[in-house]
Order: structure tokens, then C-alpha cells, then sequence
């Protein structure tokens, strides 16, 4: 850390937070907030003469509250920068930091927070995790009976630079304890808290069992658990070197710790699944190890960078595999635990490459994207004309569209993966996506059902979970009907109603809308979205009266081949199952009715119109990139 | 590819009975073990846990001639505590059913009804936590006559039924009123206060909490009851007309009780006992009710001290 706030190139903002995030990858600007330390850090030379004659004590929550701290102090001894800062929450102003401070004059009250501007390549966010609070748990007892602590707490006891010295004490008596128990998975793989597994937790739990027993070999250390993971490499022969050591490893999840009121010691009862019965055994101490949680206020990261979360409240990373340290928003990446519970090798695997994809950006010139974007044709937006609309700046999972009323819509193309949503959204036809316009989609549909429509099947795919499905179904040699005709969209946001009433119109004997499943939509939102607009398809279908098993919705992964191939086969039994006449009855019925409800389509350009249209903006984008290459 | 319907497995049948559901989510943490106390008070054998993977694995027999089956009261202690939040005295419940449905019965030690002596007032039936008895049309002696009926695979012997009964026409075999009332005895010994503690068997979890209250002198008369529902407020009546100074009934916290509501059905009787004694002018607090919940390790020391005091107390003042 040093190190690096004394590189010239590396620029440390400690107690700074980011206010606004503008812009797109390689040309943000972001609005740092810089709070007041009330006190001059060009002046301040690190004495700690302020600190001592400060009156005010309050906990020290680095700490973990065990020890006071005054209102002006350091964060912890190791502060990079090593700068005072006031607590003006517990300061009383009596100003003797001032008085101490003399000649230097570092210290003024009058100091506000800071604004500023700066221009940003790419952003790393390494917001890390915060601990999970186990009082919530009533059966452990944690904040009524003191000999109860956490793995933190413990963590600074046992510190030589913590509030003991290093001195193990248990908090009801100051005495150091003969027995500790470590209790695992403290509100991780639990339902009621967080059902995730907090990755590290065992082998801190061992770290923390082996240091004691370094340190105190006499004192009997028991690890509760309901499953030892210790998954990477030299992790398995660290847990035998605490086994070895003599750590007593029990197997069974506590389900109540009692406190004896007079020697404050505790009982711990669980079940040890080895010999099949509840033992209780007795401790001067237990340590509650517990989960991994997010930080409290990742909401607000989230909104200010415009970057989504997986359940459970973690960053989301682009792909869970192949670009965890990825945002899905270009120029944003993500380290260590922040994107999900890892350990200390981890993090920093994931940090150095973040890093490498972080210096990438800073050094180039250009950003490829895929070609399949959206673009707006400005003479058709109402808000042009003054109307107000912004549906598609709504639909778009990136915050890629610019929406001003008055002003037609604008698609910060860096900023745009092309799910098409807005395209679908748009009531005017003012937004197409390049290489998915209408009018190429239409023309699929036509082509599709141009023979014997009532025998077909049409699927729509999405591009990243169905149509690999489908692939799938067919390099693993599935079955399934040779009447589906697929067609990809990049996501099901894509699908515009007026594709299934042209569909139908036609006389499609069956419809299918296949899309990711909701939580592994590839655009963050365009699932839902999608999956929206058909449901509501579906109600205005069965009150035509329409066939239910003629129009199907489905989410089907990139492995689910399978399903696939069984869906597709059930829509033809079922479609098989309706006599040829009335098939035919029902699709000359509600032709009218889909071509009415399709109005919107005969206003949508046509092919040449669109290719045309292509043309001029291809020239168009061409001929900015000469501008800035100027 | 063909997709053919797998057979249905035992865990399948158990799993569509309501309450069924979720077991396969059980990973083995024992918690459920543990948390109950059957295990540590009366079957060695009794093991939650051991009893849903007997289902997973298909051993039907097994499980139903599992003590686990059937020994379970359903107190629920055990669901808020799992990881898995797996309801598992609906799951118990599920295979005792299934259990029933093939011909197995329930071997616990249930209550009898006396049909010459029941008049079919259906208290019984709202007392019980269970639902076990019902009122029935039967002919007796001759006459239609409507009287109560306890099912016997349902009846976790309790006792609550007994203690409400008015006619005392309901008996369990070791806890009938005659039983206990023998117990309410105490020698009389000069100037020592005389208490008799009705404790239920559950709200005492540590053993060294049993082992105290039965090292308590002569004058401590320590009478243990399946539940606190099984007091009837006649048995304190009783015991302060013979002469004792005090009566202590301790049962378990609200919420905790382990047949469900005893816990609750008693604190209203003895409630309601002292609002006589209030109004005849005699509440001098000698028939208590305390609750004692599971992280409670060492509170009846507290209480049967405290009571011995106040009963000293009062015997100076009078």
C-alpha cells in the first residue's frame, strides 16, 4: 500500500466517495467526493499530539469496538495516507486538538467537503464484503452472553497490535480461556440468512485454530462444522496440520448455546453426526464464524455506476465463467469479493486481471463492439416533436439511450449491446437494431411460413440461452418435430408483439417465444422485459379464444437441449391433436383480428427503405470517426 | 430421446402428502437432533435426521418402524432453526400417515376415555393440541349416548385432555389424577417452609438442572408430569389443604412448549386460580407458574430459592 500511494502514476483518494458516474468506457467522468478530514493533509505531519490531548472516547471499530479511540485519530496505525481525521459526530469542539496542533496549523473546522471532476479511462470496483451480524440468531446468544464473539472479535484479541496486546482474554472475566469452540457456517448455507456457501470461512476457521494452538498449546480448540471445504492447493494439508496439532474437528451443526449463569461459561449441544447422538460440551469461549455479506450500501454503488447484482446482492459479473472480473456495462470491472465471496488468492487472481482489462482500455485508440446495435431514425421520435415518451431510454438495461423531451432520443452506441428492447418498446418504429430490423425480421417470418403455415411451428430463439439450446438438441442427436422452424433474435426483449400477430396472421400453426431463464438473461433486465410483453400476448390470446397450446412460452438454457427438444414435441402433439378443419376455422377466424392489432406493422419501413437507411448511417458513423480521428 | 415417467419412489409418496415436501433438501446438520430433546430424555434411538434419509434412500419398513415416527409431538422447535427450512414434523407427520395407512400403530403410551363416566361435553376436544379425541354416537348400556373417542395413533399422551376433563373420565396410565395425587405429600417439619414443584418433563434441558432440582431437601417435593397442560388447579387446591406452604409449576417457555400449547393452557389455569384467590382475599403468591425456555440454563435454581424464600417470608409474617 505503500508502495503504491508513493508510485507516481498511482494516484490514493482515502475517505473519498464517488457521487456521479457519467459517460462510457474509456471517456467517463466521474464526480469524486473528497470529505472533509478536518484536517490539512499538505500540513499534518502524522505527531499524534492532537490525538493525545483529545478528551473525547469513542469506540474503535477497527477494533471491533473493544477498545476506545479518540474523536480525532488515525483509522488504524497502518493508514495510508497516515492522516487525523475528526469524528464530528462525537467531537464537542473544545478545540485543544488546535492548541496541540500549534504552529503547524493543520487542523480547521472550516474545511467542507470537496467536489471535483475527473476524466476516467475505466473503473475497478474492489468494494470487498462486510460480516454478518449473528445476534440475529437467536439460539447462539451473541450480544447476551459476553463469552459469545465473533471471528473478528477474536481476530483483534488475538492481535498483538489489538486492544490485549495479543493477550487472549474472554470478555466476561478477563481471564484466558482453556477451551474454544469455533462454530462454522454462522448464518452462511442457511436459508433464513444467506443460502450461498461464504467460501472462506474454513479456512480461516483452521487459521484461526492453528495460530491459538501455536500460541497456546494447552488450550483445547473444537471446530463445529457441517461440511469441511477445503477445495484449493496446499488447503487439504493445512486442515490435516490442524487435525495433527490436535484441533478437535466435530461434525454437526449447533443448535443452542446455554450459558451457566454463575461461571458464565458456555454449553454448546449439537449432534455429532460421527457417533449419532447429541453431545453438549462445555467452553470458556465460543467464536461464531460467520458469513460473508454484502456491503450494506451496494444499492447505491450499484445505482451511482449503473452496474446490476446478482440474487443475494453481489456485483454481477458479465459471465459467471468466462469473464468473471467483467462488468456487463464496458470499462467497469469488478475485484475480489465484491462480485462474490472469494478468498485472499482469489481476490488478487481476479484484481491483477481486472487490471490487465482495465489497461487494455487505457490503451487503446478504438472499441470494437458487436455491429448489432441500435440506432434511432430521428425523423419518426416523437419526442422530436415535443411529445413525451422516453419508453425506450426505460427498456434499456445500459442507460445506453439519452432521452430529453423536445429532443429525439440518442443511442450512446459505446454504451449499447444490441437485446433490441428499446426496438421492440419504441410505439413509432423510431429505433431499429442493426442487422435485426423489422423488416429483416418480417421477412424471415414470411419466408418461414410461406408453405403449409398451418403445419409449422415457429420458435423464436434468443441468440444466447434457446438457441444454443436447440443447437444442442440437434448435435446431441434429440428427436424433435421437423415441422419447428427457428428463428434468432438476440434476446427475447426483441420480440415485438406485432412479430407473433404477423405470425398468426399468416397462419402459423403454432408459436413458440424461447429466451434465457429470468436470472441468466445475458442483458440484465431483457428477459423480464421480454417476458412481459408475451405474457401479455398470451392473455389478449385466450381472450380471442385462441387455442392455449398454440402459443407457448418457455425459458430454455444453453444446456437444456432436452427441454428443448420436449417442448418442441409437445407443441406438435398438442397441435396434432386439433382436427385439420378447425385449425384452419380458427386461423381464417382470427386473421382479421391479427391484422387489425397489427397496425403498427404496416407503418414499419420496408426493406429498401431500411437498407437505405443502413447506408446513410454506416456513411454517417464513418464519417464522425474521421472527425475525432481529426 | 424418449421421456418416460420414472416410478414413483417412497420419498415421492411422502413428499405429496402436504407438509411433505422439501426433504430431499436435507443436508445432515443434525441441528433438528439436537434441538430436540427426545433424543437426550427418553429413545436413544430418536434421530430426525437419520429418519429423512431413511425416506431418500427408500427404506419404507425402516421408517416406519422408526421410534422417530412416531415419537416426534410436533413442537416445531426444531423448523425455525434449519438451514434448509425444512419443515420436519410435517415430514414426520407425512410418513406417520403413510405408516397408519399401511396398518402400523402408534406405540406411545396414550389416554383412555371411561365411557360410563363421560358425558360427551367435548372439552376434551378443544384442549387438545392434536386433535386427537372426538365426540362419537354410541350405544352404552343400552342407550344412544354421545361420548368421547381418542384415536390412538393421533394421542401423544400429553395429558392436557386429563387435567380438563371435569368428570375425570380420562386417564393415562402413570399420570392418572389418583397417581399424583398420592405424590402431594410432604412430612411436616418445624418452621421449614414445605413446596411441592409440579415440573413438566421438557423445560429442564440440562441434566445438571434435573440433578439439582432432586438434590433439594425433604421439603422440596419434586412430582414430574408429561406437560404442563396435565395440571389441573384441584392438585394445588389439594396441596395447600394438606398443609403444604407452596406450589411451583414449572413448564416450558411460550413457543417452546413441547406438545404444542400445554405451556399456554396451564398459565391460563393458573392464572385464573390466583384471580380467585384474589378475590378471596388470599393471593399471597404461593401458586406460581414458571416458564422455562431453552437457553434458561440454571434458572430453576432461581426459582425454587425464590419461592422457598417467599414462602419463609410468609410463614414469619403470618
Amino acid at each position: 500500500m505503500v508502495d503504491a500511494a508513493r508510485h507516481p502514476k498511482v494516484d490514493v483518494r482515502t475517505y473519498t466517495e464517488v457521487e456521479r458516474v457519467e459517460g462510457f468506457v474509456g471517456n467517463f467522468k466521474v464526480q469524486l467526493r473528497q470529505k472533509s478530514r478536518y484536517v490539512r493533509a499538505d500540513r499534518c505531519n502524522g505527531c499524534g499530539e492532537c490525538a493525545l490531548v483529545c478528551p473525547i472516547e469513542v469506540p474503535n471499530y477497527f477494533d471491533m469496538n473493544l477498545s476506545p479511540r479518540k474523536a480525532i485519530d488515525v483509522a488504524m496505525s497502518q493508514s495510508v495516507p497516515l492522516l487525523y481525521n475528526i469524528d464530528r459526530d462525537a467531537c464537542i469542539e473544545c478545540y485543544k486538538c488546535v492548541d496541540a496542533c500549534g504552529k503547524l496549523e493543520a487542523i480547521d473546522f472550516g474545511i467542507e467537503d470537496e467536489l471535483v471532476w475527473e476524466d476516467i479511462g475505466s473503473i475497478i470496483v474492489a468494494t470487498g464484503y462486510n460480516h454478518f451480524d449473528p445476534s440475529v440468531i437467536p439460539e447462539y446468544g451473541y450480544g447476551r452472553f459476553p463469552n459469545v464473539v465473533t471471528a473478528m472479535e477474536i481476530e483483534r484479541l488475538a492481535n498483538s497490535a489489538g486492544p490485549t496486546a495479543g493477550n487472549l482474554i474472554r470478555p466476561s472475566d478477563g481471564v484466558a480461556p482453556k477451551s474454544l469452540a469455533i462454530i462454522n457456517c454462522v448464518g452462511s448455507r442457511d436459508k433464513r440468512f444467506n443460502p450461498g456457501c461464504s467460501n472462506f470461512c474454513c479456512m480461516y476457521g483452521i487459521k484461526n485454530a492453528i495460530l491459538l494452538k501455536q500460541a497456546h498449546p494447552e488450550m483445547e480448540i473444537s471446530i463445529y462444522y457441517m461440511d469441511i471445504r477445503t477445495p484449493s492447493k496446499g488447503y487439504e494439508e493445512f486442515y490435516d496440520r490442524a487435525r495433527q496439532m490436535g484441533v478437535r474437528f466435530i461434525q454437526g451443526r449447533p443448535s443452542l448455546i446455554t450459558e451457566d449463569p454463575e461461571t458464565r461459561n458456555l454449553y454448546i449441544s449439537s449432534e455429532d453426526l460421527a457417533l449419532g447422538s447429541v453431545i453438549e460440551q462445555e467452553y470458556d469461549v465460543v467464536m461464531l464464524n460467520q458469513a460473508a455479506v454484502p456491503q450494506p450500501d451496494v444499492d447505491a454503488v450499484s445505482s451511482v455506476l449503473n452496474i446490476s447484482q446478482s440474487p443475494g446482492g453481489w456485483f454481477m459479473e458479465y459471465h459467471p465463467k468466462l469473464r468473471p472480473m467483467d462488468c456487463p456495462t464496458d470499462g467497469i470491472f469488478l475485484a475480489g469479493a465484491c462480485q462474490g465471496v472469494k478468498d485472499i488468492p482469489a481476490s488478487v487472481a481476479q484484481g491483477s486481471a481486472a487490471a490487465a482489462r482495465a489497461g487494455r482500455v487505457l490503451h487503446s485508440d478504438e472499441w470494437e463492439i458487436e455491429p448489432v446495435v441500435a440506432v434511432v431514425w430521428e425523423d419518426r421520435c416523437i419526442s422530436a416533436d415535443g411529445k413525451k415518451c422516453g419508453l425506450c431510454s426505460k427498456a434499456c438495461p445500459y442507460g445506453a439511450i439519452e432521452y430529453e423531451q423536445g429532443k429525439a432520443a440518442k443511442v450512446v452506441t459505446a454504451k449499447c449491446h444490441g437485446c433490441g428492447g428499446c426496438v421492440a418498446e419504441c410505439p413509432h418504429n423510431a429505433i431499429t437494431q442493426m442487422h435485426f430490423t423489422d423488416a429483416q425480421i418480417l421477412a424471415q417470418i414470411r419466408a418461414l411460413l410461406a408453405d403449409r403455415p398451418e403445419e409449422k411451428i415457429l420458435a423464436f430463439r434468443c441468440n444466447w440461452c434457446s438457441y444454443p439450446g436447440a443447437d444442442l438438441a440437434g448435435t446431441s442427436h434429440f428427436d424433435y418435430s421437423s415441422n419447428e422452424r427457428g428463428m434468432r433474435v438476440m434476446c427475447v426483449a426483441r420480440l415485438d408483439a406485432d412479430f407473433i400477430y404477423e405470425a398468426f396472421r399468416l397462419g402459423a400453426g403454432a408459436v413458440l417465444c424461447s429466451g434465457c431463464h429470468p436470472q441468466d438473461c445475458h442483458y440484465i433486465t431483457g428477459q423480464p422485459v421480454g417476458a412481459k410483453r408475451v405474457n401479455r400476448l398470451m392473455k389478449q390470446f385466450d381472450k380471442m379464444e385462441m387455442t392455449p397450446s398454440r402459443f407457448r412460452i418457455e425459458w430454455i438454457s444453453a444446456a437444456e437441449g432436452d427441454k428443448y427438444a420436449r417442448v418442441i414435441n409437445e407443441m406438435q402433439e398438442a397441435l396434432d391433436a386439433i382436427p385439420k378443419e378447425e385449425l384452419l376455422d380458427e386461423i381464417e377466424r382470427l386473421r382479421p383480428e391479427m391484422e387489425k392489432r397489427a397496425r403498427r406493422m404496416k407503418e414499419a419501413p420496408q426493406v429498401e427503405e431500411a437498407l437505405e437507411f443502413a447506408d446513410r448511417l454506416t456513411a454517417a458513423m464513418l464519417e464522425s470517426k474521421a472527425e475525432v480521428a481529426e | 430421446m424418449s421421456h418416460t415417467e420414472a416410478a414413483e419412489t417412497f420419498a415421492d409418496r411422502v413428499r405429496a402428502i402436504p407438509g411433505g415436501e422439501h426433504l430431499e433438501m436435507c443436508y445432515s446438520c443434525g441441528t433438528c437432533v439436537s434441538k430436540c430433546m427426545i433424543q437426550q430424555k427418553i429413545e436413544p434411538e430418536y434421530n430426525p435426521r437419520r429418519l429423512l434419509r431413511l425416506v431418500m434412500m427408500g427404506l419404507e419398513e425402516e421408517a416406519f418402524q422408526s421410534p422417530t415416527t412416531w415419537l416426534c409431538s410436533e413442537c416445531d422447535l426444531c423448523y425455525p432453526a434449519c438451514p434448509q427450512e425444512i419443515h420436519i414434523s410435517g415430514v414426520i407427520s407425512a410418513i406417520r400417515q403413510l405408516a397408519i395407512e399401511v396398518g402400523y400403530e402408534s406405540p406411545l403410551d396414550t389416554v383412555s376415555v371411561d365411557e360410563a363416566k363421560c358425558s360427551g361435553c367435548g372439552i376434551c376436544v378443544m384442549v387438545c393440541p392434536y386433535e386427537a379425541p372426538h365426540l362419537i354416537e354410541k350405544e352404552i348400556d343400552g342407550q344412544m349416548d354421545r361420548v368421547s373417542e381418542v384415536d390412538p395413533n393421533i394421542c401423544r399422551g400429553c395429558g392436557t385432555c386429563v387435567a380438563a376433563c371435569p368428570l375425570g373420565a380420562i386417564a393415562r396410565e402413570g399420570v392418572s389424577n389418583a397417581e399424583i395425587y398420592k405424590q402431594i405429600k410432604i412430612k411436616k417439619q418445624n418452621g421449614v417452609p414445605r413446596l411441592v414443584v409440579f415440573v413438566c418433563d421438557w423445560c429442564l434441558r440440562a441434566d445438571d438442572d434435573v440433578t439439582l432440582l432432586e438434590s433439594y431437601p425433604e421439603n422440596v417435593r419434586v412430582i414430574h408430569i408429561p406437560c404442563s397442560g396435565r395440571i389441573d388447579p384441584e392438585m394445588a387446591l389439594r396441596a395447600l389443604r394438606s398443609g403444604i406452604d407452596g406450589v411451583l409449576v414449572c413448564g416450558c417457555a411460550p413457543g417452546e412448549c413441547h406438545f404444542k400449547r400445554g405451556t399456554q393452557v396451564s398459565s391460563c389455569k393458573i392464572d385464573l386460580l390466583n384471580r380467585v384467590f384474589d378475590q378471596m382475599n388470599m393471593n399471597d403468591g404461593r401458586v406460581r407458574f414458571a416458564q422455562i425456555g431453552t437457553q434458561d440454563r440454571g434458572r430453576i435454581r432461581g426459582e425454587v430459592d425464590g419461592m422457598l424464600e417467599h414462602l419463609v417470608a410468609w410463614k414469619e409474617a403470618r
